[in-house]
């Protein structure tokens, strides 16, 4: 974020970079159901993003202490695939990002999932991020809700994600990796589409108060399109099998 | 007409009381992925895990004998238990397949069970608990029909375990693989008798 | 893994059907599973391929990064291979440190393509004290028996599709990779069960589960690069040479899978 010397042009004509207005997503794709052990699962590709996720449970809470008596526990972990970056090779294993956003991604599905349907029992989400281009937390979320829909638990609703940040003047909605990179604030959030509760917010860079109500409202109306793709996806999983 | 749902797709404008849905505001939303006849009793569901209820019929294996309680494996996260009752003198060895009826479900998951019956010899398979319903179909007509084409003892566990021994029992077996596959199709019995029906016959 | 009693159910009525030489798929005893790979579905990855065996999946993704020679071959390029067994992939993987069995199956994948020398590594020194390190990890996505196979597969697969990034100033130019790095050999590995005095080939998950042992042979063709047998079942020497035929005919079709997912 922020910049320095090399900060490449993101705005040239009035486009973005990849040629795209300030208020469009790149192309999202969604398969759900892809695996066949993991209980639900759901492959995305959103811009040069692809993430798997896999959902287990409910089952019975290991370690057993940790289990809660009067609801299920959601474990949740986010990672990125040493090859998932154009850079170098990373190091496997979770860093202290991808804990922050296991944590933050493991609390909009607290929100949604309905863990009281399950007490002592614990619900799994695997995100992998095999390849990672900008917006990688919010591809995560859209990804992992389809697959708990998938995985027949019970939810409140099927959330959402997406990131909406300013590049200069222009609030722009889902950053690439070079906007990621160079923008002046980005603002990832997730979203319960039948109320447009905010269930994960972030935010770093500046914004003024204005921007961001503005910013929620961008991400709320480009969610419009993101319910639709993975409203259709699930659909078309149980559609097509029935020819 | 059946329709897909959605979690968190409205299905009514007003509270009602509906299988598998909730009421916020006002409003009726299913909380599953499923089927939904707009005014039936619930939303059916494609997937999931199943809830065990009082008089479920199962099948598991079982794991070990603590004093006279048997210890259970029934595919299912919490704790289950046979139990014998008054009359019952149940032996059990550790890895074999048993039927039983739920006599109780506590706090959704402890699972005490009744009448154990020894399942001697055959096979177990395993399909998704959601799908149990369609293998066994409106008053048994789906099970009945793959027992008498192919001679195949068949008892189905509403955890999604199910047992069977003799006849034809690849083709059974195949054939309720197929019933889980298409299980939200509709016209299906029709279409398992004429499978099984054909593949008897090329035999 | 510890065997349940549900496992012991299903084990036991495996161990029946291959003692009447019948595979609960209805395959031959010397059949693969059908065979899967897509070579180059990831772009930020310096190569990558997915290999599919049946209902077993494994990615591998490589990455080169410039790094300095092992003092032993200081003209040489380096190969670092691990794997993952993705938590998502089965019920009984978990998070946390990579498990004996992910070790094993990484370096069982290792051997295979390094004593094939299928990666030229002198074709991989930069400079004096610079060379590509070539870091092969392989994601399971999901288990259903013979790890093995499925991940020479797609490791050979994504080095056959591996591009060296340009140097410029002793730094990767990695917008820039048109250069294929070169493979000296393709290797095939060929996993075999053993159940009772029956042989098979490609288990799936629960003919992994019930066998008394499995053996695992990498060839390029010529010779065999690696073996590897696992579980507590013993082998005689007529079922190996039986095993080793079986292998190296296999090989070619398996060569002709990784050769034509290249385009």
């Amino acid at each position: 974020m922020g910049g320095g010397p090399n900060k490449p042009e993101l705005v040239i004509k009035g486009k973005r970079t990849d040629g795209r207005d300030f208020n469009e997503l790149r192309p999202i794709k969604i398969t759900a159901s892809p695996l066949e052990n993991a209980g639900g699962s759901a492959y995305l590709e959103w811009g040069n993003n692809k993430v798997m996720c896999g959902v287990y449970g409910p089952k019975e809470a290991n370690p057993r202490h940790l289990a809660d008596p009067t609801q299920a526990v959601i474990k949740c972990r986010y990672m990125m695939a040493p090859f998932s970056s154009l850079s170098e090779h990373g190091r496997s294993g979770p860093n202290r990002r991808a804990t922050e956003i296991s944590k933050v991604v493991k609390e909009v599905f607290e929100n949604v999932v309905m863990t009281k349907e399950y007490p002592g029992s614990q619900i799994e989400v695997y995100i992998e991020i095999l390849q990672g281009d900008g917006g990688t937390r919010v591809a995560g979320v859209t990804a992992a809700a389809v697959a708990l829909a998938t995985s027949g638990i019970p939810m409140r609703d099927l959330p959402y994600a997406v990131s909406v940040g300013r590049i200069g003047d222009h609030l722009t909605v889902d950053f690439n990796m070079i906007e990621d990179n160079y923008s002046d604030s980005d603002m990832p959030m997730a979203i319960a589409p039948r109320n447009n509760e905010i269930l994960l917010l972030q935010m770093d860079g500046d914004l003024t108060k204005q921007q961001v109500l503005d910013g929620i409202q961008m991400g709320i109306d480009a969610g419009k399109q993101i319910t639709e793709i993975q409203r259709n996806a699930l659909k078309a999983a149980y559609e097509a099998t029935t020819k | 007409m059946r329709n897909i749902v959605l979690p968190g797709e409205m299905i009514s404008d007003r509270p009602q009381r509906i299988e598998n849905t909730y009421v916020e505001n006002g409003r009726t939303y299913s909380k599953i992925m499923g089927m939904y006849e707009p005014n039936s009793r619930g939303v059916i569901p494609l997937e999931g895990s199943w809830s065990p209820n009082t008089e479920d019929t199962v099948v598991g294996v079982v794991m070990e004998q603590r004093n006279k309680v048997f210890v259970i494996d029934l595919r299912f996260f919490g704790r289950c238990l046979l139990v014998p009752g008054k009359f019952d003198e149940y032996s059990f060895e550790p890895g074999e397949i048993i039927e039983a009826k739920i006599k109780e479900v506590e706090n959704r998951k402890t699972i005490v069970l009744s009448d154990g019956k020894l399942l001697e010899g055959g096979r177990m398979i395993r399909v998704k608990p959601k799908k149990v319903l369609r293998v066994i179909g409106k008053k048994n007509t789906m099970i009945n029909q793959i027992r008498e084409i192919t001679k195949t003892d068949i008892v189905v566990g509403l955890n999604g375990l199910i047992w069977m021994r003799g006849g034809n029992i690849e083709l059974a077996e195949e054939a309720i693989f197929k019933v889980e596959r298409e299980a939200h199709t509709s016209g299906l019995t029709e279409s398992i008798k004429q499978y099984l029906e054909t593949r008897t016959k090329s035999e | 893994m510890t065997m349940d009693a549900m496992d012991t159910v299903k084990a036991s009525h495996i161990r029946t059907m291959i003692a009447g030489n019948a595979r609960e798929d209805g395959r031959g005893a010397y059949d693969f599973r059908d065979i899967k790979l897509t070579a180059g579905l990831l772009q930020n990855a310096e190569g990558s391929a997915q290999a599919q065996i049946g209902n077993t999946t494994v990615l591998a993704g490589v990455k080169l990064d410039i790094e300095e020679p092992m003092p032993d071959t200081p003209k040489q390029g380096n190969l670092i291979m691990s794997a993952e067994l993705l938590p998502l992939a089965s019920e009984a993987y978990e998070t946390g440190p990579p498990s004996p069995q992910a070790i094993e199956f990484g370096r069982v994948v290792d051997r295979g393509i390094r004593h094939g020398n299928c990666i030229d590594l002198e074709s991989l020194f930069i400079e004096d004290e610079k060379v590509w390190t070539v870091f092969i990890d392989l994601y399971v996505l999901n288990y259903d028996g013979n790890l093995f196979d499925a991940g020479t597969l797609a490791a050979m697969g994504a080095l056959m599709n591996t591009k060296v990034p340009k140097v410029e100033d002793g730094e990767a130019v990695r917008e820039d990779r048109t250069k294929k790095m070169k493979i000296n050999n393709i290797v095939t590995s060929t996993t075999f069960a053993k159940i009772k005095d029956k042989i098979i080939l490609d288990p799936n998950g629960d003919e992994e589960m019930a066998a008394d042992c499995r053996l695992t042979i990498a060839t390029d063709g010529e010779k065999v690069k690696s073996m590897q047998k696992g579980k507590s079942g013993g082998l005689f020497k007529s079922e190996i040479e039986e095993m080793l035929g079986t292998a190296f005919n296999k090989h070619k079709g398996l060569k002709d899978i990784l050769e034509s997912s290249q385009v």
